[in-house]
């Protein structure tokens, strides 16, 4: 199989992560639709290692776990935040800040 | 002694610095280092005039280069003074009138308990208008052209308790962003095809300039022009700028910041040399300007609007002047002069009337206030008479020049210029004469009322701080157009800096015939004023709508009646209508735009829903957006 | 952080080069010691927090943040004395440290340490204007209690020096993975530091929420951007990236998307619009001490990081992309004019002038030639001056409830407090672009470089934006000096030393480089740009 189908694959997974981050209410939904964007982003990076028949790209899919990772840990702590304030996770009710 | 030539700027900044900073404590003594900063600078200022007088003809221009101000590679804006006979001569005008105006103050602001920090922006205003004429690069010169306009917005709402101050203020102020974005166009425009905004570079390098963007440079240099000067169609700030404390009227908005404009059309005069286009923009402006200014004047029942607009109108002339190109820089900087002192002659006079009237200002509720103010009485009517073009006064000799500067161009535009500019002559005799008429002679109408806070009006002359200042203007109406005018001392003193006075050839009408046609319009003008308001009783209360009965049963109809039929009406028709543009036409166009963007922007800010999906979604579209165009610009 | 970007470049270093030849690279330790000693002092920060008792940890964490500033100050002008005036890259070529990254990193440290003492200040607010315990509900019982509690949450500290290290670190990256990381060292931090006010705890955390949203959503654009730049130049070294746009056999729609996308995650952390969403929200809910920080330093993080890219990179291709980021200029100057006019919050309305100005930095960052590179970097400086003194000032206007930022409130403020409305004024006209303020300057310098790069007509849109924007600057002022007090306005707290230091620090800078850039000017034209 040519590796242009994993980047095919790839960019229609970071498109359904995008349009998830539109439609989604549940800020913890959201949240995992971006993680499937930075996932997408890991499968086309490891495609092109394949490609270019080296090893940086997987390795740059490690840092990108690595970040992900933290970012859950910052993301989840602030989501956590405004469910215990407001008892609700939709991110449609957070909108105290507008005009 | 050139090379301490920054000490002219540094003295009032400094004293402007020490007002501000100093705050209450120096309330006791604040006034007099303000005057003494600026007499100090009006001294210095005359060392320097003498000491470039005794210097030979080709070496009356030295640049000061004082330290690099913004370098930036290819882009070097040196900090420097241009020392030529221009700009000594406006040094000696600000702060020669700025010292008279500021000893004036100290009478007039007596009473207001903020006189520290109304001295303080006097003073900060004395110092970049020295920057602004001082400036030996354009660079300079906006620094010192945002300075003035900072320093007016100040002093304008220097009474920030009065809403229509605050409007006046802002509204100055916005207007004059107007013509700042035009100069600094021009500037940016001087960057890019001579590679330096020094006035030397510039001027040595304009002849590369392609005409397109000479011309541009010229109508943009307008624009700024425009703004500062009060000059169609950015006039309507100046009339409403009014509200500020007289001594500011008087200083800034008749005899020096408002005519930057010209100072800087003058002092781009190479550049203009090359733009035949650009210089008939310029005439036309001034046409325009000095038409409007001088009808719109006859509309007023207010002292200082009336007077404002006769400012208008003026400046128009010294535009048309500086737009005739070498025929008339110099005529428009001796009309700048003569009137720096008769105009800011007429507003301390104005000022003095004001203050022994309990600040009133309709002209309506004056009337014969010789006998209660003589000294101001005697000052203004110099003052008067000079800006009528009265014989051998100020304005005989600098407005005359300029009418028939005017003549001299070729074609239809000599016709139409001169022309103009005479019936702009005839309209202010008659503005002025009914302006002086009402205020100074007749019945005192202040006597069967009261003023708007309800006191009784007890007009008095006022004190010598304020009269000494009137009196020695009053000498500048009286000799000062006479001694630039002989010999042609001011032509010749200026020529290093604007070039040689040249003549016109041929002109419309023999040269000879212009004064006296002039003066006799000038004539006609006062006459029909003083028929129509002399002799009849003025009602305090502008006429809503006289009927036809009561008018029938005024004695005089017959003479009356036909001057209000064949000259006053449509005179005043169009007097209303000039008026009624101006507010709804300018102030609309610029109160229509302002509306236009709040409305825009009170629906756009709705799009700013507070939703965290609808703000992802325009980040995305702005991103296909982006991205779309990049490979189409790629790809299509 | 630093680990990770040693043990990255190393790999990445054993990547390019032929089999052998590995090993550990080069380290410059004296050239990266004001990262090293940043990053030092925020992981001791947090240790400091498990080991300290409560009341010394605010003490220990001001004097550690503070002396970690100076302390990387005198270590970079240590460094700066005596640098190669090419630059030199180092950690095998993943930090570039040239001479517009030692201007950015002297420019954020600057207002780093301004941002410090606005954050550590407790004498406008008693204990701060940060939340003493984050875990407490708001709108409880407790949430009251707390907020007379003169606590206060001292993890700021350290995270604000977290923060400022990425910052740092991401102004000098010179490969795109090391960007990204620092990208996200300088985001993570901000995002909680937002949620952690005092007063108006729900505003705040959604403030906190909206903006990790958008922020995560913008960095995987940024990131699915450097994956398609490594697929076209087989690297994701800038210099690489140029070398592959002279001349590869890939599709250019590799090069172009993925300059597309990683553009949009810069221009979203550098406020452009459209990708300016986040700013006013944000803005309005953070504690002020942090939007100050934001406003001030992740602008310059943001455009610094943009010219490293667009320059290093992307300049044979300028000719491609440049129109679109005029589009994306015009928008930005635009939206933050007109938008900004309408505004109620003072704080807002700061953010929407940040919007246009971004656009204008846009402007010089486009320039493309050494003039638009300095112009720019000389713009970054003073705008952070004067937004971090105008937020200052915003901190001190208060009521019972807190800081009063409705503009009706700001009425007559001037007959109360005449030095603070003085001071504010002072600023709103920087920010207009008045002589003798840097932001005339900052604007010249920009605009000129724009010019000489054959961008008239954008110039133009700009200086129609700035006078359509002086207009609401101007309301203020005219609302402060012109209207009447309302009875129960609020009151201008006397600020602590802290406070007082932080304005008078930005005020001071605002005025000396409106009066003597040379000293500035100079500096950021100096040198040879940049090396990769």
């Amino acid at each position: 199989m040519t590796p242009t189908y994993y980047l095919l694959l790839a960019a229609l997974l970071f498109c359904i992560g995008a349009v998830g981050v539109l439609i989604r209410r549940n800020a913890v939904v959201v949240f995992m639709c971006i993680e499937l964007m930075l996932n997408s982003v890991n499968l086309t990076l490891i495609t092109f290692a394949r490609i270019e028949g080296g090893l940086e790209g997987q390795v740059m899919a490690f840092f990108v776990m690595v970040v992900a990772a933290a970012e859950v840990v910052v993301g989840l702590a602030i989501i956590m935040a405004i469910f215990r304030a407001r008892r609700s996770a939709s991110v449609d009710d957070t909108n105290l800040l507008k005009y | 002694m050139t090379a301490t030539s920054w000490l002219l700027v540094a003295l009032p900044a400094l004293g402007a610095l020490v007002l501000l900073l100093g705050g209450r404590r120096t309330n006791a003594w604040g006034h007099l280092l303000g005057c003494a900063t600026v007499l100090a600078a009006f001294v210095y200022g005359l060392v320097l005039f003498f000491s470039t007088t005794g210097k030979a003809a080709g070496e009356r221009v030295a640049d000061v280069n004082l330290f690099s101000w913004i370098p930036v590679d290819a882009l070097q804006v040196d900090f420097g003074l241009r020392i030529d006979p221009l700009s000594v001569t406006f040094v000696l005008l600000i702060t020669g009138v700025g010292s008279v105006i500021h000893i004036y103050s100290i009478g007039y602001m007596e009473h207001d308990d903020d006189r520290r920090k109304f001295f303080a922006y006097l003073n900060l205003f004395v110092a970049a208008m020295l920057v602004l004429v001082l400036g030996n690069s354009f660079v300079t010169l906006y620094l010192g052209w945002e300075g003035v306009g900072l320093a007016s917005y100040l002093l304008i709402g220097f009474w920030q308790d009065r809403p229509s101050a605050a409007t006046a203020a802002k509204k100055a102020f916005l207007m004059n962003r107007v013509g700042d974005v035009g100069l600094a166009l021009a500037i940016f425009l001087m960057w890019k095809y001579v590679g330096s905004t020094q006035y030397s570079e510039v001027f040595a390098g304009v002849g590369e300039i392609p005409t397109g963007a000479v011309l541009a440079i010229g109508l943009l240099l307008l624009l700024g022009a425009c703004g500062k000067s009060g000059q169609f169609p950015l006039q309507a700030w100046l009339p409403d700028a009014m509200e500020g404390p007289t001594p500011v009227s008087a200083l800034i908005h008749a005899a020096t910041m408002v005519t930057a404009g010209v100072y800087l059309v003058a002092r781009a005069n190479p550049i203009y040399n090359e733009t035949a286009t650009g210089q008939l923009v310029v005439t036309l402006v001034g046409v325009v300007t000095l038409l409007i200014g001088a009808i719109i004047g006859c509309a007023y029942d207010d002292i200082k609007k009336v007077l404002a607009y006769s400012t208008v109108s003026q400046i128009g002339y010294m535009m048309l002047a500086v737009g005739l190109g070498p025929i008339g820089y110099a005529l428009g900087i001796m009309h700048l002069l003569t009137h720096g002192f008769f105009k800011a002659g007429l507003f301390l006079g104005a000022g003095s009337v004001m203050h022994g009237m309990n600040d009133e200002v309709d002209i309506r509720k004056f009337g014969g206030l010789w006998r209660k103010m003589p000294i101001t009485a005697v000052t203004f009517g110099l003052g008067y008479l000079a800006l009528i073009g009265f014989p051998f006064l100020s304005g005989f000799y600098s407005k005359d020049a300029i009418i028939e500067a005017a003549f001299g161009k070729p074609g239809w535009q000599g016709w139409v210029f001169g022309g103009a500019a005479m019936l702009g002559a005839g309209l202010t005799a008659f503005y002025m004469t009914r302006l002086f008429l009402l205020t100074f002679f007749g019945k005192p109408r202040w006597k069967d009322i009261k003023s708007s806070d309800g006191r009784e009006f007890h007009p008095h002359e006022s004190p010598a701080v304020m009269t000494v200042p009137m009196i020695l203007l009053a000498f500048g109406s009286i000799g000062a157009g006479f001694f630039l005018y002989s010999g042609d001392r001011l032509v010749t003193w200026l020529a290093p800096s604007l070039g040689e006075l040249a003549h016109a050839e041929q002109t419309a009408i023999d040269p000879g015939l212009v004064p006296p046609l002039t003066v006799g319009l000038s004539a006609l003008g006062a006459l029909l004023a003083w028929l129509l308001v002399a002799r009849k009783e003025t009602p305090v209360e502008r006429p809503e709508r006289v009927s036809a009965v009561v008018r029938a049963a005024r004695n005089d109809l017959y003479g009356n009646a036909l001057n209000e039929t064949l000259i006053a009406r449509p005179g005043t028709w169009l007097a209303r209508a000039l008026v009624y543009v101006d507010n709804k036409g300018v102030d609309g166009l610029v109160n229509g735009l302002a509306a236009t963007l709040g409305g825009s922007s009170g629906r756009l800010r709705r799009l700013q829903t507070g939703f965290v999906r609808s703000y992802a979604l325009s980040m995305l579209g702005g991103s296909i957006l982006v991205l779309a165009a990049l490979l189409m610009v790629r790809f299509a | 952080m630093l680990t990770s970007s040693v043990l990255t470049s190393g790999l990445l270093a054993q990547q390019g080069q032929p089999p052998g030849q590995g090993g550990a690279p080069e380290i410059d330790y004296l050239a990266i010691l004001p990262i090293i000693i940043i990053f030092g002092a925020a992981a001791v920060g947090v240790l400091l927090e498990a080991v300290l008792p409560k009341h010394q940890r605010w003490s220990v964490q001001v004097g550690l943040s503070i002396l970690a500033i100076v302390g990387a100050g005198l270590a970079f002008a240590y460094y700066v004395s005596d640098a190669p005036t090419e630059g030199i890259t180092t950690i095998a070529g993943a930090l570039s440290i040239d001479q517009p990254a030692l201007f950015l990193w002297g420019t954020l440290l600057a207002l780093g340490f301004g941002s410090i003492l606005l954050i550590a200040d407790r004498s406008v607010e008693p204990g701060g204007a940060f939340v003493a315990e984050a875990a407490i509900r708001p709108g409880t019982v407790q949430d009251r209690a707390q907020a007379q509690t003169t606590g206060m949450q001292t993890e700021v500290f350290p995270l604000a020096l977290f923060a400022l290290g990425g910052m740092m670190t991401f102004c000098a990256a010179n490969d795109l993975l090391t960007m990204f990381i620092a990208l996200e060292v300088l985001s993570l931090p901000l995002y909680l530091l937002c949620g952690l006010a005092r007063r108006r705890r729900l505003l705040s955390q959604e403030a906190a929420v909206k903006y990790f949203l958008l922020g995560a959503f913008a960095s995987a654009f940024f990131l699915y951007g450097l994956a398609l730049l490594y697929g076209y130049a087989g690297s994701v070294k800038l210099a690489d990236i140029a070398t592959a746009a002279a001349g590869t056999d890939r599709s250019d729609a590799l090069l172009f998307g993925g300059l597309g996308l990683l553009v949009v995650g810069l221009l979203f952390k550098g406020s452009v619009g459209p990708f300016h969403t986040w700013t006013p929200d944000v803005y309005q809910g953070a504690p002020t001490p942090v939007t100050a920080f934001m406003a001030a330093c992740t602008k310059v993080a943001a455009f610094g990081g943009m010219l490293r890219v667009l320059t290093v990179a992307f300049e044979s291709t300028s000719w491609e992309w440049r129109g679109v980021l005029w589009g994306v200029a015009i928008v930005s100057m635009v939206i933050g004019a007109i938008l900004g006019l309408t505004q109620t919050d003072v704080k807002r309305m700061i953010a929407y002038s940040s919007i246009a100005h971004a656009g204008f930095l846009l402007i010089g960052t486009i320039a493309l030639t050494d003039q638009g590179v300095s112009a720019t970097m000389f713009y970054l400086l003073a705008y952070g001056f004067t937004t971090l003194a105008a937020f200052g000032v915003v901190s001190l206007v208060r009521d019972s409830s807190g800081e009063a930022t409705h503009l009706s409130q700001w009425a007559g403020l001037a007959k109360r407090s005449p030095l603070i409305a003085a001071v504010f004024t002072f600023l709103l006209l920087a920010l207009t672009g008045i002589p003798l303020t840097s932001g005339f300057v900052g604007k010249f310098v920009v605009f000129s470089a724009a010019i000489e790069d054959g961008m008239a007509p954008l110039v133009v849109i700009a200086l129609v934006a700035s006078a359509v924007a002086a207009f609401f600057y101007l309301r203020v002022i005219v609302l402060m000096y012109f209207s009447e007090p309302a009875e129960d306005g609020p009151t201008v707290s006397v600020p602590g030393t802290f406070t007082t230091a932080a304005i008078t620090l930005g005020v001071a800078v605002t005025v000396l480089l409106g009066v003597l850039p040379t000293v500035v000017l100079d500096w950021a034209t100096a040198g040879g740009g940049f090396a990769s």
